[in-house]
């Protein structure tokens, strides 16, 4: 009976040590903002944003998360540099007039201490809209090599890109645009 | 003058229709359209996230004849040209533990058995040569559609295909000790301008 009050009290007192919200750091090189959509509604343009900088505040216990995260709009990379040149222009990204894209979160959905979705607000060529991104997969591990905790996972989301202001071959190039985000946290 | 441009390409593109019925039946030979072809490849990191990367040099042609469903393909690409947005990754991937891409510039798919659902091409199977050995792969299409591009005033043929493989059975055990995963899933883009 005593043990197992002093064992409930020790796991009520690791798990308030576990509940203090963490501040990750994200991995610059697993953190990337990869982007599909349709072209001619034949075969998919793929390309990539990144690395993801930012911070992520992840209380898994609460069930609560905060993110603020950005890239910049002029490292697209699509394989192909004269594409890319052209996405910078004003009638699609206007990497110029705005070098960032930001996603700002703080509605983090957990089933038990997983994360299963993150809703907020992303601001894209000066256009602020909601966005969800789901997670298709989500797990916190030990990374015996480094020996830290990683948090990490791929979260997917869809926009229109002409909602941005975006609309340059609509809809010859799709409107619709899937992101596929790639993110890994360090505990520190 | 926006106009006249604008009729100017509904004429091309016209034209490029009637040509495309003249020459439907038979086989046809395309060219890849490289700034619509890429192969894109995941690996799951660890049990968290999927990194991801891709080939960007890649050439060849394709024959179609959609009437009698039949086709033949074979695409190259260059090893060295692996891009993963992760410079100091990239280096390791070239290397003799990986690709090797020294020893082994190249990498192709040659595919003479194409698979058909009415004129929709469903699948491609043939064999990937990569690291210098040949094993048979199927891609399979998720996407297949041909078109008459308004820039190009040609037909365009093309689609996404994807395959799954074991990189260890060319030869490639980078990081497997490590518990970097053996499966890897390829999602090809392709394009191709009828010639």
């Amino acid at each position: 009976m005593r043990l197992a009050l002093a064992s409930t009290l020790l796991c009520a007192l690791a798990g308030a040590a576990v509940a203090e919200p963490v501040v990750y750091g994200l991995d610059p090189t697993h953190s990337f903002v990869n982007f599909e959509l349709l072209h001619f509604g034949t075969s998919t343009i793929r390309g990539r944003f990144g690395p993801i900088e930012g911070q992520v505040n992840l209380d898994r216990v609460a069930g609560r998360g905060r993110l603020d995260i950005a890239v910049a709009t002029a490292s697209v990379s699509t394989g192909w540099r004269p594409f890319d040149a052209r996405i910078r222009e004003p009638d699609l990204l206007d990497s110029d007039a705005f070098p960032q894209a930001r996603f700002v979160a703080a509605e983090f959905r957990f089933e038990g201490d997983l994360l299963v979705a993150v809703r907020g607000d992303l601001t894209l060529r000066g256009v602020q809209r909601p966005l969800l991104l789901r997670a298709k997969h989500f797990a916190c591990e030990w990374r015996a090599i480094l020996a830290v905790e990683v948090c990490g996972g791929d979260f997917e989301g869809e926009i229109l890109r002409s909602e941005f202001g975006a609309a340059f071959g609509v809809p010859f190039v799709a409107d619709r645009v899937r992101l596929l985000v790639q993110v890994e946290a360090v505990r520190p | 003058m926006k106009g006249r441009r604008a009729a100017l390409a509904a004429t091309a593109w016209a034209l490029a229709g009637c040509a495309g019925i003249a020459g439907g039946g038979g086989p046809a030979a395309y060219a890849l359209d490289p700034t619509h072809t890429s192969v894109t490849f995941e690996v799951a990191h660890f049990g968290t996230s999927t990194s991801r990367g891709r080939f960007e040099r890649a050439q060849g042609s394709v024959q179609l004849d959609r009437a009698a469903g039949k086709g033949r393909a074979e695409i190259t690409i260059a090893t060295a040209s692996v891009s993963t947005g992760v410079p100091v990754l990239d280096s390791r991937l070239r290397g003799p533990e990986a690709l090797d891409s020294e020893a082994f510039p190249t990498a192709t798919f040659v595919s003479e058995r194409f698979v058909f659902t009415g004129d929709a091409v469903i699948a491609v199977a043939g064999s990937l040569t990569l690291r210098g050995r040949t094993l048979p792969l199927t891609l399979k299409a998720t996407h297949f559609d041909c078109y008459l591009s308004p820039l190009l005033a040609h037909q365009v043929c093309g689609g996404d295909f994807e395959a799954t493989l074991q990189r260890s059975r060319w030869g490639i055990d980078f990081g497997l000790s490590l518990g970097i995963p053996d499966e890897v899933r390829l999602l090809v883009q392709v394009e191709a301008i009828r010639q």
